[in-house]
């Protein structure tokens, strides 16, 4: 039993071909990665009554473009998640939040992202006098997305705790490790502590290896409840328990809690409404646009204590094929590709269907899922019977 | 090799547009003080400036002086360009000063001023000190000198 009004289960997971160039148009990849999760699924356009996407802009179509694109007769209930969610699991965490309410029986989420609109490296411009809350960020420089404020974060990290670089390389390399056995990963080549240390810095402390990478491509998840998933195509796998968090003084720079922001807040409440504790749990996905981000969150689940990350981690091999903390199983966002959050839900559910083949964990049945980190967190816990 | 006379140009570094809320903050710095919003019921500074206190939610505020003072809490150093305005600007460093005057009271500013090859850490000294760009004053942040 979990704390949501009706139990909920993720049904389905799909993926649009994933690219590191060209062009291609955001809503072929969208509508490629929403028909492959209904198919996964077993349910048709018919069945969906509710979408939920998370986006920046015109890198993705919204909820209603979805709907047309795919032939949906009608939305009950349907939300375009602009960037302050926790990541594109904020859409899940939406769909997941219709469903138990009963205000939908069947929804679909997903993101879609582009090279072009989630390389936050490039050389921006913009208005010579910045107004609102910017006034106090961009004349100083404050710039590239958040590539400057996770240099910040990590920097402190190293301070607070008085640990080195490697700490952040091994959750670099481990990502390598995984997706070395996925296929659909862009990056598989094997990474050694001496390529990220001496990866070009973007924002000195972090460097090039801290940094997700970038590509065209789509994700898509269908959310319906656990009654009616009993019916359809594939194993079931259960909403156990899901969580939002900001922290106090909610803000990506001014929070309260500088190296954890909400996320500490939202593991407890995860845990809280959990069934099962993290010593349950058997794989791992946990947020890493950068780096710190999945540091932060381990400590936050309490694998160890805050700033104990690195006895903790060893050698790393705890996160790898066969370790016990076995993290990212996809690659991540460091090497599977940047897909906003939802890759990790769909390679939790892969993996507690078991079907992930050469990655696969051995009898996985509990898996725990973040996105996001800072003001904007999210996370999951997905149970299998 | 000639010489080429280079007329200064204006500052491309894009500057802040106060408005009702942050207009104090911004005039102060014209006048070289930093000043905060201290707030009238729990006594506790803040920043960046905001409609209410966000330690207790009260409305009304007085303008503290600070002491200018603090320890830099962390630092970025960005030496590519992310913004056409700073591409003349590289190297730089972006720092959080955690102030003297209140622990957690952090300020997002530039280290200014730091001659090459200095060894920059978390916990050094640091004033404030004030940049004019255009037609604004920006409050920055140097190493403080140590006593000879």
């Amino acid at each position: 039993m979990s704390t949501l009004a009706r139990e909920v289960a993720v049904v389905g997971v799909g993926y649009s071909e994933l690219s590191r160039t060209g062009e291609p148009n955001p809503n072929t990849l969208a509508l490629a990665a929403a028909k492959n999760a209904l198919s996964d699924a077993g349910v048709t356009k018919t069945d969906i009554d509710g979408i939920f996407e998370y986006k920046f802009g015109p890198e993705s179509p919204g909820a209603q473009d979805m709907a047309r694109l795919l032939g949906v007769p009608d939305l009950a209930a349907f939300a375009d998640i602009f960037p302050s969610g926790p990541s594109g699991v904020a859409g899940a965490l939406a769909g997941v939040m219709a469903v138990a309410s009963g205000a939908c029986e069947t929804v679909l989420v997903f993101r879609c992202l582009t090279r072009a609109a989630g390389h936050q490296g490039g050389v921006a411009s913009g208005p010579d006098a910045i107004s609102g809350r910017d006034q106090f960020l961009t004349p100083y420089g404050y710039l590239g997305g958040i590539l400057v404020l996770l240099g910040l974060k990590k920097q402190r990290w190293m301070a607070e705790y008085g640990r080195p670089e490697e700490d952040f390389g091994h959750i670099a390399i481990n990502a390598r490790r995984w997706s070395a056995l996925n296929p659909r990963a862009v990056m598989r080549d094997e990474l050694t502590m001496d390529d990220y240390l001496s990866s070009r810095m973007v924002a000195d402390p972090l460097r090039v290896l801290d940094c997700d990478y970038p590509v065209n491509g789509a994700v898509a998840t269908v959310i319906t409840t656990a009654e009616r998933a009993a019916d359809l195509r594939q194993r079931p796998v259960l909403v156990d328990a899901m969580a939002y968090g900001t922290g106090r003084g909610a803000d990506w720079i001014f929070d309260t809690d500088f190296l954890y922001g909400g996320a500490i807040d939202c593991a407890n409440r995860l845990w809280r409404r959990s069934s099962v504790t993290l010593a349950d749990v058997d794989v791992a996905q946990l947020y890493d646009g950068f780096t710190p981000v999945t540091v932060a969150w381990i400590e936050a689940l309490g694998a160890c204590g805050r700033g104990e990350f690195g006895d903790w981690v060893g050698d790393g091999s705890r996160l790898a094929p066969g370790g016990d903390f076995p993290l990212n199983t996809a690659g991540g966002q460091l090497a599977e590709g940047r897909l906003h959050g939802i890759g990790f839900l769909n390679e939790a559910v892969l993996q507690l269907r078991g079907q992930c083949q050469d990655r696969q964990v051995p009898d996985a049945r509990v898996a725990v899922v973040t996105s996001g980190v800072y003001p904007q967190c999210g996370a999951m816990v997905l149970t299998t019977v | 090799m000639t010489q080429t006379v280079v007329r200064a140009q204006a500052d491309p570094r894009p500057v802040p547009a106060p408005d009702d809320v942050t207009r104090f903050y911004w005039e102060a710095a014209a006048n070289h003080r930093l000043v905060l919003q201290r707030c009238q019921t729990c006594h506790k500074m803040q920043y960046p400036p905001e409609i209410c206190c966000v330690h207790c939610q009260a409305e009304e505020f007085e303008v503290a002086r600070t002491s200018g003072r603090g320890v830099v809490y962390s630092y970025s150093v960005v030496d590519r360009p992310l913004h056409a305005g700073f591409v003349d600007a590289l190297p730089y460093v972006v720092a959080l000063v955690e102030l003297d005057d209140q622990p957690g009271l952090r300020i997002l500013t530039n280290l200014v001023d730091v001659p090459a090859g200095t060894p920059l850490s978390c916990g050094l000294p640091v004033e404030v000190t004030f940049e004019e760009r255009g037609p604004v004053t920006l409050p920055q942040f140097r190493l403080l000198r140590s006593p000879s």
